[in-house]
């Protein structure tokens, strides 16, 4: 282990099961602190602490696997990432081409109505696969 | 993928985490490959190959599930 790492961040960093657990359990901490906060009308302390989850998982996430001496991460957690993301626009994309159009069909025979919550569901998943074809894009063109 | 890593591994003493440090992957790795959840890259079945001294065709055959 590397002289330079503090004791604690090297406790982290030694084994790639409790880096993992760590940085998970940080962001879980900053989510489950945004929804608590929204919840009790604590907007502010809520979002602050999920800004401080999202800010340190994400500086730890980033940062201790190039200083850590061991092995933290390997070739199948990246199978594992590309397996998920798949996963995730094949779900979301069956969703939304079996249920969308159906949806505003129904919508327009009058029904049912299309919340503002659904419309925010409809926009998020069509901007998710916006992003991932310029993903896409990049990686087919440029990698 | 079939293979018979586990009996190569303890043949020559390692521990999968041993094995997993020599050829810069994580125990857990080693751990799936071992027990036919992870199919290895090209380069770690050569890296897995050439630290036991044999060909990949020796180390890995596919099983009746990949064919």
């Amino acid at each position: 282990m590397s002289d330079t790492l503090h004791p604690a961040v090297e406790t982290v960093a030694g084994s790639p099961r409790r880096y993992k657990r760590v940085v998970y359990g940080i962001f879980t901490v900053g989510i489950v602190g945004l929804f608590a906060g929204m919840l009790f009308d604590m907007a502010l302390a809520g979002t602050t602490i999920y800004l401080l989850g999202a800010w340190l998982g994400t500086g730890l996430a980033a940062v201790l696997p190039r200083v850590s001496p061991a092995t933290l991460t390997d070739e199948r957690d990246t199978a594992t990432h590309r397996h998920a993301s798949g996963l995730t626009i094949r779900l979301i994309g069956g969703l939304g081409l079996g249920i969308v159009p159906a949806l505003y069909a129904l919508e327009a025979a009058d029904i049912v109505t299309i919340t503002p919550t659904m419309w925010g569901a409809i926009w998020m998943g069509s901007a998710l696969f916006l992003v991932w074809g310029g993903c896409y894009t990049y990686v087919t063109r440029f990698q | 993928m079939q293979t018979d890593l586990p009996e190569r591994r303890e043949a020559e003493g390692l521990s999968q985490g041993g094995l997993a440090d020599a050829v810069g992957v994580t125990r857990q790795t080693i751990n799936a490959i071992e027990r036919d959840r992870y199919d290895p890259s090209l380069a770690l079945a050569f890296a897995l190959a050439d630290y036991f001294d044999c060909r990949i065709e020796e180390l890995f055959e596919p099983s009746v599930d990949d064919e």
